[in-house]
């Protein structure tokens, strides 16, 4: 059984971002880079059913620069067996649906029963990648997953909906899968692992051999959003003040309807 | 007359005696000796380790420890209990020597009597004393064991029987004294010279001259045959810790103090890190556990223990010790608990007060490091968050790591990287540099810095953390890659002195940063405040306050520094109330050992307990030197119903509250190299 996992490096959410001076994405300065949060369920996911499933042989995908390295490391060490980089530096400037066609370029005839991907990127956020590559190679693509079993060629999964509601989903492989938060608790690579990953097959391809679709889309601009007026600070006295606040969060919220 | 005795008065000086004496004798000792070596087999199931070199200087620690007693007997009660039974068994082991060289040797082969004379009369008072103190120590002891001991106290039958056999080896001793007495001695100028052998004569006297040889007789081979089994005994039972603990003296670590064995990271064939088998222990963490002799004063001392965790140090040695003993094959976080390993937070209690030189903190180190690089486990998903937060910020907090100066700019102090000439490096460490409590901590340092003529340095954003709570969790391989960024940063310039206000970083600095090649000289900021006012290039307006200190367990008991910080307060003006616990006996504020980073889940709070022991001295104000303690403290006096009693504050932030600013302020000093 052969399974992809698709991931992406990101900068740490934490950072002070900063527009780059295109004006179009942001500035690569002073940024910590990691594992896309959404990815890294998908890694999890891949191991869990390799553990499973003892025959499985997990590939991890990864589009950058060099630096992405480092991440790919990090999911061989998690316990992926081999990996593909897919090295350009300008990754940024490829809208979704050819970081799909990349993915789907390399994916095609190789056999994978199974595609993990992260849900979305914590930085671009689109949310398409994964149902694309689907589209791409005419797989079923089941998105937002919080649960996943599999057996017998049959994956039954469970996707959150909105407020809460959950739809359980048969699929017969090959299919894609997208991992939403909940689905599982990555895990920390040990150092056995970690020394493993330095040794085990790290594939490079030029992004140019893969990258056969053209842009569709265009940023035009990256900007923060207008700072609004700040918070309001009540004053009084307290019974006064509790029935000015329970008016504030009827008039512009739902909690109390 | 001749103050002297027959050696071997009424048992008579036949092979008839003298052959089964020598066989039994010659059995005990072979049976000792085997029983010994049986032990040794245990102990070499570890790893090599070497733990003899600089012998002299080891030597005098074991002869320190051995005759003097130095660890027993503190604390005095009931270290004395034991002091002054050792010292009488001391000297009842010299007397029976002497009289073994003169009856078996001196006597027969030259006709040497030396036990004669005002020798003998001293000699006989001597032992005769000796006895009895052992006696009364002997039964002090029994009764704190049985009728009042002290809660956790454990006795199994091998304590009954160890007394049984003590008591009946001094009783019978005096027995055969008062029946040769009763004969031989009584009406005679001698007999005072044996008080405690005169009364039992008396005693005796009714059981006539017939009575009396017979009984001696009998008791004479009984005392034998108890010396016998009692030699027997020893490697079968905790007597051996006659051997164990004090040879264990011989074989501490000589430091510096606390300071953990570096992996070897490099090594690729490396199968196994940590420890999770016997066989993956060293000799010595082996040796350890036969050394213990469950006196549980690191049980007494241990702050998790003591909040109702599930960690007792001398527990974890017994269960090793266990282990080695009889099921080698043990995965061993599994025999310990894995609660009761993440429970430590190295605080290093335990090891001050064994009396066994016993080494705790590196064994439970061992394990976690075992758990963490080998499974991938954590205590909670909170601590894993955090070594995930610091590999990508080099941070625990997880904050950007572009921010790490941040707090400094206002203050003009810069990075090295913008400005390599400075006095000191000022090595900022996590919580200084994101935590706004700590910041401003940092910031009354720099300004008592600026004060006094010295111009620090920082890393800034090259700073990552020093990697101390992950080490100490187990986390080696994270810690040798931030030691490794944080001494390439360091060594990129020309730094001579390093100053820390976190004594975490500063042990780490100091000591385990040495395998990994920072030579630059590492000082605390309390030692370097204390040197600035020394030389008088700090000066402080004092003003009267009261406070309280605590020792923080790293610059307390793993670096030995309680004066300097008292120093600094009283000259701040300050009126110092101790706590009950302070100096090598404080509580540890319960985020040590990596605890920082988990949440208490079990038990009561830590830094509750010790905001108690603070808030009793009644002072109004809590001062410490770390950047962890102060965490516990501002957060516990909230959850401990504190909140305006006990205000937690660094010295640091006292000291640049006293800052004279008059015109004969010292200038900046931008000239000088570093070192003062």
């Amino acid at each position: 059984m052969k399974i992809l996992v698709c991931i992406k490096q990101v900068p740490d959410m934490e950072a002070k971002f900063k527009i780059d001076g295109a004006g179009t994405w942001y500035a690569r300065t002073d940024l910590a880079w990691r594992m896309n949060e959404y990815d890294e369920y998908a890694v999890e996911q891949a191991i869990q059913l390799k553990e499973q499933e003892q025959e499985a042989d997990i590939t991890v995908l990864c589009i950058g620069g060099e630096q992405v390295k480092e991440t790919i490391k990090k999911a061989l060490a998690m316990g992926c067996d081999r990996a593909v980089h897919v090295a350009m530096e300008a990754v940024s400037s490829l809208e979704p649906l050819q970081i799909a066609g990349i993915i789907a370029e390399f994916a095609r005839d190789q056999g994978f029963a199974l595609i993990f991907t992260g849900m979305q990127s914590q930085d671009r956020g689109s949310g398409q990648v994964g149902l694309l590559v689907a589209e791409f190679l005419t797989l079923p693509a089941v998105s937002t997953v919080v649960e996943f079993a599999y057996e017998a060629g049959m994956a039954t999964v469970r996707r959150e909906l909105e407020g809460g509601t959950r739809a359980c989903v048969k699929v017969a492989t090959p299919a894609v899968i997208t991992c939403q938060l909940g689905l599982n608790s990555p895990r920390y690579p040990t150092l056995p692992n970690i020394m493993k990953a330095k040794k085990k097959e790290l594939r490079t391809i030029p992004a140019g051999e893969l990258l056969k679709v053209a842009p569709r889309q265009e940023t035009a601009k990256l900007f923060f959003p207008e700072k609004r007026g700040g918070g309001e600070v009540l004053e009084g006295e307290i019974g006064e003040l509790a029935d000015r606040v329970i008016q504030i969060l009827k008039e512009k919220t739902t909690v109390l309807s | 007359m001749e103050f002297t005795r027959e050696i071997y008065w009424n048992v008579g000086r036949s092979w008839w005696t003298l052959l089964p004496m020598y066989l039994l004798a010659a059995a005990a000792i072979g049976l000792l000796i085997y029983g010994m070596r049986q032990r040794l087999k245990i102990y070499r199931q570890g790893l090599p380790l070497v733990r003899t070199d600089q012998w002299r200087w080891r030597l005098g620690n074991f002869l320190a420890a051995l005759l003097l007693q130095k660890k027993v007997v503190r604390p005095a009660w009931p270290g004395l209990l034991h002091g002054f039974f050792f010292w009488g068994f001391v000297l009842l082991f010299i007397g029976t020597t002497l009289i073994v060289i003169q009856a078996d040797f001196t006597e027969p082969l030259f006709d040497l009597i030396f036990l004669r004379g005002t020798f003998y009369k001293i000699f006989s008072l001597t032992l005769d004393l000796a006895g009895l103190l052992c006696l009364v120590m002997l039964g002090v002891l029994l009764v704190r064991r049985y009728f009042f001991p002290p809660a956790g106290l454990q006795s199994t039958p091998e304590h009954g029987l160890m007394f049984a056999l003590l008591f009946a080896i001094l009783v019978s001793g005096f027995v055969i004294e008062g029946a040769r007495m009763a004969v031989t001695e009584l009406g005679t100028p001698l007999a005072p010279w044996s008080p405690v052998g005169l009364l039992t004569a008396r005693l005796l006297l009714w059981m006539g001259e017939g009575g009396l040889l017979a009984l001696h007789k009998v008791t004479w081979w009984f005392h034998l045959l108890l010396v016998v089994v009692f030699l027997t005994l020893i490697p079968r039972t905790r007597f051996r810790h006659l051997f164990t603990t004090s040879s264990n003296a011989f074989f501490a670590d000589l430091g510096p103090k606390g300071k953990l064995v570096s992996l070897d990271m490099d090594n690729e064939e490396a199968e196994s890190y940590g420890t999770s088998r016997i066989d993956q222990m060293t000799w010595k963490d082996i040796f350890d556990t036969d050394a213990c002799t469950l006196c549980q004063r690191c049980q007494d001392r241990c702050p998790a223990f003591a909040t109702g965790k599930p960690l007792s140090p001398m527990q974890v040695i017994s269960q090793l010790g266990e282990a080695a003993v009889s099921r080698p094959g043990d995965d061993l976080p599994a025999t310990v608990g894995r609660e009761a390993l993440w429970a430590c937070t190295t605080c290093r209690a335990c090891e001050e007060i064994c009396p066994a030189t016993i080494e705790h903190v590196a064994k439970i180190v061992g394990m976690r490091r075992s758990l963490v690089l080998m499974e991938g486990e954590f205590p909670g998903d909170e601590v894993m968050a955090a070594m995930e937060a610091t590999e990508v910020n080099g941070n625990p907090l997880g904050s950007a790591f572009a921010g790490r100066g941040d707090w400094a700019a206002a203050l003009g102090v810069k990075p090295l990287a913008e400005d390599a000439d400075v006095d000191i490096l000022y090595f900022v460490g996590c919580y200084a540099s994101f935590d706004q409590r700590n910041i401003a901590v940092a910031r009354s340092f720099v300004e008592l810095c600026r004060a006094a003529g010295i111009k620090p340095g920082i890393l800034g954003k090259e700073e990552r953390c020093c990697g101390e709570p992950m080490r100490k969790m187990g986390n080696e391989y994270l810690y040798q890659t931030l030691a490794g960024e944080n001494i390439a940063a360091i060594n990129r310039y020309p730094v001579k002195r390093i100053v820390t206000s976190c004594p975490h970083c500063y042990n780490t600095l100091a000591k385990d940063y040495r395998d990994l090649g920072l030579i630059a000289e590492v000082v605390p900021h309390t030692l370097f405040l204390a040197e600035l006012l020394a030389s008088g290039r700090l000066r402080l307006a004092a003003a009267d306050f009261t406070c309280t200190y605590h020792d923080s367990c790293y610059l307390g008991r793993h670096n030995d520094i309680y004066e300097p910080p008292r120093q600094l307060i009283r000259a701040a003006g300050g009126t110092l109330v101790e706590m009950a616990k302070n100096r090598a006996d404080a509580f540890c504020c319960g985020a040590g050992g990596g605890r920082i980073l988990a949440e208490e889940k079990s038990g009561t709070r830590i830094s509750h307990q010790r905001l108690e022991m603070a808030a009793a001295t009644g002072a109004g104000e809590l001062l410490s030197n770390c950047p962890f303690c102060l965490t516990m403290f501002v957060d516990g006096v909230k959850g401990a119903d504190l909140e305006g009693h006990l205000r937690p504050r660094d010295i640091a932030e006292v000291l640049a509250e006293r800052l004279e600013h008059g015109s004969d302020v010292a200038p900046m000093d931008t000239t000088s190299g570093g070192k003062q």
